[in-house]
Parts: structure tokens; C-alpha cells; sequence
């Protein structure tokens, strides 16, 4: 053992460091803990949550053209979309469309496949429910997202 | 006040200035219940403060928040946790002795709160100053060992016995560690004259030789000048830094917590134990921490006085740079500022406090802390309660040093091995404690 070691053994520098580092977390600006509810995380930007069918904000109407690719590419096929001919226009119309969030694994192949961009997986993340029922979304609850509590601070 | 009031007052008040001498039997009889009702009280709420305290600056060291929703801060935490303590199912294991594992909890309890009569909180703020003082608290504190025994077999469980015997070969392996300290330090007490020197300072009391006194030793440190910290530099300085690890291996605290090893214990004696006698446990914990943490504070820290303080005894005076009316003011001002900074933290805290309606309660609340910590400064300043209070808040003041570093030291290091933990103290703490009584006995020759 050289000298310089020994030193640091019989000094207890080593333990002194440790202390001096524990004592330094102690500034709160150190905490990592969020407190959810009321402080809300910042999700990824990639992140794959909650579907939504986008609708254009300035008429309220669905981007959705009805082409029913969405539900081809999904690989589990909990996708339903029915649609009706408008006879003036003769353009394809949605009447509804069902996400199933049950059995949904977030690969995000019905977003890619979406030819007008109003499918879209989003960063929210709160989707819990109190029925097996309540996890297959409609046309409306798809449009408005989930809409969790808010708490404040 | 009423004639009958003032000549009871009269009647107690009657008293020499050192704790148990007053007048007669009975006014010192009054005075000692007194004084044990306030520290069984004091000792109760600071075991609730450290609860609290431990797990928020652990929480803060490991980068973690702690108890937040009970109270503003989790401030209510540990009142919700003795509640839930004392409702939980009282359960005794069925093949356990009924009377032993009754009687561990309150052997440990009794042990840990009777040790505190001789504590000296200030030169007369004691329940009794027993001239084996110190022998005393050493010798009772190690009857806490036969609780944890006790507590070990009467459980009839593999693990509560495996734990019990490790903590407690533990324990004796490091009282002889901190024998060798205690004793080195009860050998400075003899120096410049030991007793003799306080017979001609007080007139009374002191052998010619040192004292074990709990009193006796902060008033050697008194009449030395110095504490025995920095006495011999740096023998004192060494004795302590035995002492204070074998006082964390003493009260089985991280790290040398290892009959709580979970991975190969559970939790170690207390394994069957749960609710109310559980937390008997607790509290005779955390009771003895600040036990021993105060017998170092009396032996190197020099007990209740403050920093620079200098001699004011009857018939001498030694004055110090750091002494004089001002400096003595200042420093008499410090606990009640204290008092003042704490309240404006909380003060703080409650015009932080969300505006909500769920949050009232808890304003209020934090308002009312906020407004009893102000009385209680404002209280401080009053001369009277200045002088006779200021020993107690030094003497807290460092005993409260103390258990932050048993938490500093929880959330740093990590623990010993078993037979890493009987090397230290066998091989390394016992050796250095004979080394350093030999050269203090050596170096007080001279003095």
C-alpha cells in the first residue's frame, strides 16, 4: 500500500466524500420526484398514447375521409369505420368509427397509414377506466381525447 | 398569586443551584417529578420531530421529496403513523412466551427513558446529579441489551433469535470500544488540579481526583477552558471519533443496522413484533440515540455551555477573548432568534400555501406553528427565561447536531459486513482506544 492511500484510509477521505456528496443532494432544487396530479410530466415527443381523429378547427369538420386504411394496417383489426355515400356531393362520408383501447399496442401503423393525417396517436397517457366497455372509444370521445381531473397546484 | 401558592413556590425554589440539593426531601422530591414529566414530554416530541425529520432529509438525500400530503410537508406524517400504530391488531405469536415478550418492549422503554436522570440539560436542569453519573447511564443503557434478548427468544422464531444475539454480541463488542473513550475523557477531568480546582471555584463538591459526574465533567471542561474535544489535540479529538462510532453500533443505526438485515433477518429482533409493542420499540430506539448522543455531548462537547464560553463561578472568574457584557448578550440572544427564523419559514410557507379550499385546514394550521414558535421567541428574550434556558438551547443545540449526522450517515454509507463490523471494533476501535487512554494519562502527568 503507498503512503497517499494509506493516508486516505487512515483520514477517511473516501467516507468524507461520500458525505460532502449526500449532503450537496440535499438542495431541492436536487428533487427528481413529481407529484403528479397536481405536477403534470412532460411526455416525449414520440411518445404513442390516447388515439385521436383530428378535426379541422376551423370548420369543426373530420379530417377523416372515411378510406378505411387505418383499419386494414391495424394488425389486432380494432378498428371499425362505417361510412355513407353523399348523395350531392358523392363523396364518402363518416358516420362512425371505433377504436377498441382494449386490445391496442400502441405500433402506431394506423397513424402511418392515415393518408389525411386525422388519426393520430397523442401524448396522452391517461386511460384508465372503470369498464372494459368504457376502453372502446367512439367517434366522439376519439374527437374530444381523454379529458382527465385537473388539479392545481 | 395566592399566600399559599407563593410560600410553596418559596418552598421548592429554596435550592443550592445544583439539581437534587434543595432545601429538603420533599422540595427535591417535586422538583426531580418535575423535571422527569418535561423530559419524558421533551424526549416523546422530539422522537416524533426525528421521525419526521429522518425521513424527509433521508427523502431530500436520495433525491426524493419524503411524506408531502398528511400536513403541509407531511409536517402531521408521524401523528398519522402512531395513530395507525396504536389501531393495528395486537397480535402475539402463538408459540411465544406471553410474559417475556411483554416484558422486552418495556425493559427497553424503562432502560432508554431512565438513563435521561442524569442527562444535565444545564448546570441546574437535571433530575439528579449522581456522583457515579456517568457509570450509571453506561451501565443502564446495557441493560437494553438483556431487552433485546429478551425480546429474541421470547418471539420463539428463528430470526428474531439469530438478530437478538447479533445485536447484541454487537453492542458488547463496542461498549468495551467506548469504554476506553468515556474512560479516557473521565481521565481529563482529573487535570489542572481535578477536584480540587472546583472545591476552590464552588466552595463544594469535586474528589480531589476527576469525577464521573455528569455535572462534574462539563464543569471540569469549564475550569479547563477548553472541551475535551480539542484537549491533547488530537487525542480528544480521536476518543470522540471512537465514541461516536461506537455509539451508532451501540443504538444498531445504519450502518452497523445489521440486525436489521433484511435480506437474511427480516427485522431482526422486532421480527413478531407489530402495533403498539412495536412502537415501544421505536421510540426506546430513537430515545437512546439521543442518550448517547447527549453523554458525548457532556463528555466532548462540553455539555451545556456555549461556544467560547467563559468561567463564572462564585468565587472565580476567568474571563476569555469571546466573553463580556455584549458578546455574552449576543450569544443569549441566539435561541430566541432561532425561534424567529423558524417562524418566518413558516410564515413563509403559509403565504405559499395554495389558495384552495381542500388547503385550509392546513393553512391554518401552518399559521398557528408559525405563531407558537414566534410566542416561544418572543418567551426567549424575556431575561429571566433568557439565562435560566439558554444551557438547555446549547445543549439541545448540539445534541441535535447529532442525530442529523445519524441520518447523514443512514443516507450515505452502506453497511458493514458482519465480521467487517467485529474487525472494526475488536482489532481497530478497542486497540486505538487503549493507545489513546495510555497517551492522555501519559500527557496529563505533566498538568
Amino acid at each position: 500500500m503507498t503512503m497517499k492511500k494509506l493516508l486516505r484510509k487512515v483520514l477517511l477521505l473516501d467516507l468524507l466524500q461520500g458525505l460532502s456528496l449526500t449532503f450537496r443532494y440535499q438542495d431541492p432544487k436536487e428533487i427528481y420526484t413529481e407529484q403528479y396530479p397536481l405536477q403534470r410530466p412532460e411526455v416525449a415527443e414520440r411518445y404513442r398514447g390516447a388515439p385521436r381523429l383530428n378535426v379541422n378547427p376551423d370548420t369543426n369538420e373530420t379530417l377523416c375521409i372515411a378510406c378505411d386504411l387505418c383499419a386494414l394496417a391495424c394488425p389486432e383489426h380494432l378498428i371499425v369505420v362505417t361510412s355513407e355515400r353523399n348523395e350531392k356531393t358523392r363523396r364518402k362520408e363518416l358516420t362512425t368509427f371505433t377504436y377498441d383501447l382494449s386490445r391496442c399496442m400502441f405500433c402506431g401503423l394506423c397513424e402511418d397509414a392515415c393518408p389525411t393525417d386525422a388519426l393520430e396517436l397523442t401524448q396522452d397517457f391517461e386511460l384508465a377506466n372503470y369498464t372494459r366497455e368504457g376502453a372502446i372509444w367512439d367517434r366522439q370521445t376519439l374527437e374530444q381525447g381523454p379529458q382527465p381531473t385537473v388539479y392545481k397546484k | 398569586m395566592p399566600q399559599w401558592l407563593q410560600s410553596v413556590v418559596d418552598y421548592v425554589t429554596k435550592s443550592n443551584n445544583t439539581p437534587g440539593w434543595y432545601a429538603d426531601p420533599v422540595a427535591s422530591a417535586i422538583w426531580a417529578l418535575i423535571y422527569i414529566i418535561l423530559i419524558f414530554t421533551g424526549v416523546s416530541i422530539a422522537v416524533i420531530a426525528m421521525n419526521w425529520l429522518e425521513r424527509k432529509i433521508l427523502a431530500h438525500m436520495q433525491v426524493r421529496l419524503g411524506p408531502m400530503r398528511v400536513g403541509p410537508h407531511g409536517l402531521l406524517q408521524p401523528i398519522a403513523d402512531a395513530l395507525k400504530l396504536l389501531i393495528k391488531e395486537d397480535i402475539m405469536p402463538d408459540q411465544a412466551d406471553k410474559v417475556v415478550f411483554w416484558l422486552a418492549p418495556v425493559t427497553i422503554v424503562i432502560t432508554a427513558f431512565t438513563v435521561y436522570i442524569v442527562i444535565p440539560f444545564g448546570p441546574t436542569h437535571a433530575v439528579t446529579d449522581m456522583n457515579i453519573g456517568l457509570l450509571f447511564m453506561l451501565g443502564v443503557s446495557s441493560i437494553g441489551v438483556l431487552g433485546i434478548i429478551m425480546a429474541g427468544w421470547a418471539s420463539n422464531s428463528h430470526y428474531p433469535l439469530m438478530g437478538s444475539l447479533r445485536s447484541s454480541a454487537q453492542m458488547v463488542s463496542y461498549e468495551i470500544a467506548m469504554g476506553m473513550a468515556v474512560v479516557s475523557a473521565v481521565l481529563m477531568t482529573s487535570f489542572k488540579g481535578g477536584g480540587n480546582f472546583f472545591r476552590q471555584i464552588y466552595g463544594t463538591g469535586g474528589a480531589s481526583v476527576g469525577t464521573l459526574s455528569m455535572i462534574g465533567i462539563v464543569r471540569a471542561q469549564e475550569a479547563q477552558q477548553t472541551w475535551f474535544l480539542f484537549k491533547f489535540f488530537p487525542l480528544g479529538l480521536i476518543a470522540f471519533f471512537i465514541f461516536a462510532v461506537a455509539m451508532v453500533a451501540e443504538t444498531n443505526r445504519a450502518p452497523f443496522d445489521l440486525p436489521e438485515a433484511e435480506s437474511e433477518l427480516v427485522a431482526g429482533f422486532h421480527t413478531e413484533y407489530s402495533g403498539f409493542r412495536w412502537s415501544l420499540f421505536f421510540l426506546a430506539e430513537y430515545a437512546a440515540m439521543i442518550a448517547v448522543s447527549s453523554i458525548a455531548v457532556t463528555l466532548w462537547l462540553g455539555g451545556w455551555m456555549r461556544p467560547f464560553a467563559s468561567l463564572h463561578g462564585p468565587n472565580v472568574e476567568i474571563p476569555n477573548y469571546w466573553s463580556g457584557g455584549a458578546i455574552d448578550l449576543a450569544f443569549a440572544l441566539v435561541p430566541a432568534l432561532t425561534f424567529f427564523v423558524l417562524a418566518l419559514f413558516a410564515f413563509i410557507g403559509t403565504v405559499r400555501m395554495p389558495k384552495h379550499r381542500a388547503f385550509r385546514v392546513q393553512t391554518i394550521g401552518l399559521a398557528g406553528f408559525a405563531l407558537a414558535l414566534g410566542f416561544i421567541g418572543l418567551v426567549l428574550l424575556e431575561p429571566h427565561v433568557r439565562d435560566r434556558v439558554q444551557d438547555i438551547f446549547w445543549f439541545s443545540l448540539k445534541v441535535a447536531v447529532f442525530m442529523y449526522m445519524y441520518i447523514w450517515y443512514r443516507g450515505t454509507f452502506p453497511r458493514y459486513r458482519f465480521d467487517q463490523l467485529m474487525h472494526l471494533g475488536w482489532k481497530f476501535m478497542i486497540p486505538t482506544g487503549i493507545a489513546v487512554l495510555i497517551l492522555t494519562a501519559a500527557l496529563g502527568l505533566g498538568s
